[in-house]
């Protein structure tokens, strides 16, 4: 991991209009559970059902697409990548060190307004609040690689990888049983089902295969992206 | 010096003599109309690349395909005696195929203006008889045009099986009529906010993740806190006024209470008072996403 | 009638002032706008567009005021930008009947005029081709036929020549030259190369941080002058001092001396001194201005109007 590359990816991502919209987002989730606390009386179970459809369900998906794709996309699209890769540099260390940005955007702006929201709704022991943090951590992880090596191999990632936020995790992955062992939802739902109190939240996938599951994903991804990378060939614009 | 001209290299300046124009020169109104056909092609990805005619056209596809299936169900149900109504309302086709529209919209309203400015091409327009109103009134138009026709055939499909499958005509062509103008609404609405978050930056690909976000975050928080309070709390007054706050649900309440359409959410907006404010609010979002367009192109730096 | 027409034309942008008070008129012809980088070339363009609107004064272009009837202006004119402008994904043929049709032409002859133009600026297959992939010969070409196809009766050219290499600059001279001689329409050309201008405009106008220097035709500034260049292979200062104590006006430019002409006498006196130093003549000319004179004289005198 290389801190300049590391600096100049999190001055590049949060110095623009990207930064306005993940923390106007995150913001938005933290002033709902305000609202609702105040206008509403919700039960655990209530405030659970909505953040897993919110947080898990939406906003980690299209968050670990903004923040995975963004941390290497616009470098390759206006071929300013030539300036990384013409370094002595490993391109799995650029790949780390990137990933090291998107997995930090996304732990402040969504795992942690997340688990501000489940405080602020619920309060009390807390144990949903870490248990949908931790789910969140994981999802927003593996998203996050996911998306960097989409964006590592394709200049059209981002469609790609909403087509797949959108209709895979939010329909198939909810609606078609067998499907559910490739959701990542499921997954991170697995490992947030383990810490919160039980019937909180369920799952369809057992933790152990879960966890297993997560870990693999977010280290093939890594590694992928950097086999790639050290493939790149710069084409010009399309 | 520079070689006489009979002497120039063969394949780079002819001397083949110039022809001027004296034929019409169309005012900006036929310029703008140009603007918006070229704009509108360019939606669906004619006249450009094969890679670019997919997504467009591929959407356009999905949308129409359940509407093809249900056509057909309501014409094999009703001769079977199984069916007497339509099994899905006009009106709530958009609803249930939100997710293809806000995808086909994300995908093409960065087409429409990112590249634009990504290229920085707005100076070559801009130095044409075309003013900015001319180019924000054109991609708009464009963009809910192309919406339009999105919304528009499934729902014509859905009601020539209908017809065909005999069904009671006058009470049905009502509902389709409230369902295109439905639809006129939706495209409005979506057009003005996808171009306006599209206009912003000239990334494409953020533009693309910026308006998926918008639409999809709105409608789930939406759809959820209409129903922790529709449900939950008891309380479907709250729930109607929530619908105010996403796109989709706040066109689906104008529908409920101007053209007496189905809800397609928990429920539709409260009231009367409820009916005219969500009007009131559409029109405000349709009028203030124009505006805030043109007071971007208008600042815009050449 | 004038093509370009400006009165106290001025622009301010915070903390800098693009033109100052700028007042010029041009004729038709091939004029030239020299000014060095930031001198306020683009802005003054930008401005007779109404792509910018002026802080204050005035302008017309073809006759037409271009803050009231803007967009009548910019029916009849072309404009070329210094910067890159093309979109990647679609080919030149296409582009330029867009652009055509943004002029207002018909969707008939806005194709026919595409075809013809793209010939006459000399892109032939390649114009199927999408301009992404395009040297930067090809892309200056391209757009100068989106300048060229709605037969304007005036073009601005912003540093046309930009990126190009030596003979792809002389094609383009020649191009623009012809513009004028051959399609008999009007030129602006901006250029921070003054050379290139000598060569191509009737009339040059020079600009430096945003106030006007000098206009006024080429041919006066690259008049033959009363002076001589004299260029010798050793003892310059010597044959520098003998001149002098033979009163001529002899004064140093670099590695040669260009001297006063006084009468035809000074030919004699200046092979004499040579001679007498003992050293060997290699160049004896009558020397020409250069528009690179003016920004000189500049640092001695007040600038001329």
């Amino acid at each position: 991991m290389n801190t300049t590359v590391v600096r100049l990816t999190a001055r590049s991502m949060l110095g623009g209009r990207r930064v306005l919209l993940l923390a106007a987002l995150a913001l938005l989730i933290v002033v709902l559970a305000v609202l609702l606390r105040v206008f509403a009386d919700i039960d655990q179970g209530e405030a659970a059902a909505l953040l897993r459809a919110v947080s898990l369900g939406t906003l980690l998906p299209l968050f670990g697409l903004i923040v995975g794709t963004g941390a290497i996309g616009p470098e390759i699209d206006d071929g300013s990548i030539v300036y990384l890769l013409a370094k002595p540099m490993s391109r799995a260390t650029i790949i780390h060190s990137k990933l090291v940005v998107a997995v930090a955007a996304m732990f402040t702006f969504a795992v942690v307004p997340t688990v501000l929201a489940a405080l602020i709704m619920v309060g009390g022991s807390g144990s949903l609040a870490v248990a949908l943090g931790a789910g969140a951590f994981a999802a927003g992880a593996v998203y996050s690689a996911v998306f960097l090596l989409l964006a590592t191999i394709l200049r059209q990632a981002v469609m790609l990888g909403l087509v797949y936020a959108l209709v895979w995790e939010s329909l198939v992955g909810s609606v078609v049983p067998g499907a559910r062992v490739l959701s990542v939802q499921q997954w991170a739902l697995s490992v947030a089902e383990s810490i919160a109190a039980p019937g909180l939240l369920s799952a369809d996938v057992a933790l152990g295969v879960a966890v297993v599951l997560l870990v693999g994903a977010f280290a093939a991804a890594t590694w992928y992206a950097g086999w790639r990378l050290a493939r790149f060939t710069l084409t010009g614009p399309e | 010096m520079t070689q006489p001209p009979e002497q120039a290299p063969v394949g780079v300046i002819h001397n083949i003599g110039y022809r001027g124009y004296s034929g019409p020169r169309l005012g900006r109104q036929a310029v703008t109309r140009a603007l918006f056909t070229h704009s509108l092609r360019g939606i669906f990805g004619l006249g450009r690349s094969g890679r670019s005619k997919v997504l467009p056209m591929g959407m356009f596809a999905i949308m129409c395909l359940p509407a093809l299936v249900l056509a057909v169900v309501t014409v094999v149900g009703s001769n079977q005696g199984v069916i007497t109504r339509p099994p899905l309302a006009y009106t709530s086709y958009a609803m249930v195929t939100q997710a293809v529209i806000a995808i086909f919209l994300a995908a093409q309203a960065p087409q429409a203006v990112s590249l634009d400015v990504r290229y920085a091409t707005l100076p070559l327009y801009f130095s044409r008889p075309l003013e900015r109103t001319d180019y924000v009134a054109a991609k708009y138009a464009a963009l809910s045009t192309a919406l339009f026709i999105l919304l528009s055939v499934p729902i014509v499909i859905m009601y020539t099986g209908t017809l065909l499958a005999e069904l009671p005509v006058a009470e049905y062509s009502s509902d389709a009529l409230a369902a295109l103008a439905g639809a006129v609404v939706y495209a409005l609405v979506l057009a003005g906010l996808g171009l306006l978050i599209a206009s912003v930056t000239a990334r494409r690909g953020f533009g693309v993740a910026a308006i998926i976000t918008v639409l999809a975050l709105s409608y789930t928080l939406t759809s959820a806190m209409q129903g922790l309070f529709g449900h939950g709390q008891d309380n479907m007054t709250a729930a109607g006024w929530l619908g105010l706050l996403s796109p989709m649900t706040l066109v689906d309440g104008v529908q409920v209470w101007a053209f007496d359409a189905q809800s397609s959410t928990i429920t539709g907006p409260p009231g009367t008072t409820g009916g005219i404010v969500f009007c009131l609010v559409t029109l405000a979002v349709i009028a203030g996403s124009y505006r805030l367009l043109l007071a971007r192109y208008r600042r815009v730096r050449l | 009638m004038s093509v370009i027409a400006t009165n106290e034309l001025t622009k301010r942008y915070p903390g800098v002032t693009a033109l100052d008070r700028l007042t010029v008129e041009v004729q038709p012809g091939v004029v030239g706008l020299v000014g060095a980088n930031g001198a306020g070339k683009s802005t003054l363009i930008k401005i007779l567009l109404g792509l910018t609107e002026a802080t204050s004064g005035r302008c017309a272009v073809l006759g037409i005021d271009t803050a009231t009837d803007g967009w009548r202006v910019r029916e009849q004119v072309g404009y070329m930008p210094e910067h890159d402008c093309l979109p990647a994904d679609v080919s030149a043929t296409e582009f330029v009947v867009h652009m055509a049709r943004m002029s207002g032409l018909p969707a008939d002859a806005a194709r026919e005029r595409t075809a013809d133009t793209l010939r006459h600026v000399g892109l032939y297959e390649e114009r199927y081709r999408s301009i992404g992939g395009y040297s930067t010969g090809m892309k200056q070409r391209v757009k100068l036929a989106q300048a060229l196809v709605h037969d304007p009766r005036l073009v601005l050219l912003d540093e046309p020549t930009n990126g190009l290499d030596p003979s792809g600059r002389d094609e383009m001279l020649e191009l623009i030259r012809r513009i004028h001689t051959d399609f008999g329409i009007s030129v602006l050309v901006t250029s921070h190369l003054l050379g290139e201008l000598e060569r191509i405009c009737d009339h040059v106008v020079i600009i430096d941080a945003g106030v006007l220097l000098r206009s006024s035709a080429t041919t006066e500034f690259t008049q033959a002058s009363q002076q001589l260049t004299l260029e010798v292979t050793s003892g310059t200062d010597e044959v520098a001092r003998a001149l002098a104590d033979a009163s001529l006006q002899v004064r140093h430019d670099g590695s040669v001396l260009v001297v006063e002409l006084a009468g035809d006498e000074t030919y004699d006196l200046v092979r004499d001194a040579v001679a007498r130093a003992g050293t060997g003549l290699v160049r004896l000319q009558p020397r020409r201005h250069r528009i690179a004179d003016v920004f000189e004289g500049e640092a001695d005198h007040d600038p001329a109007t």
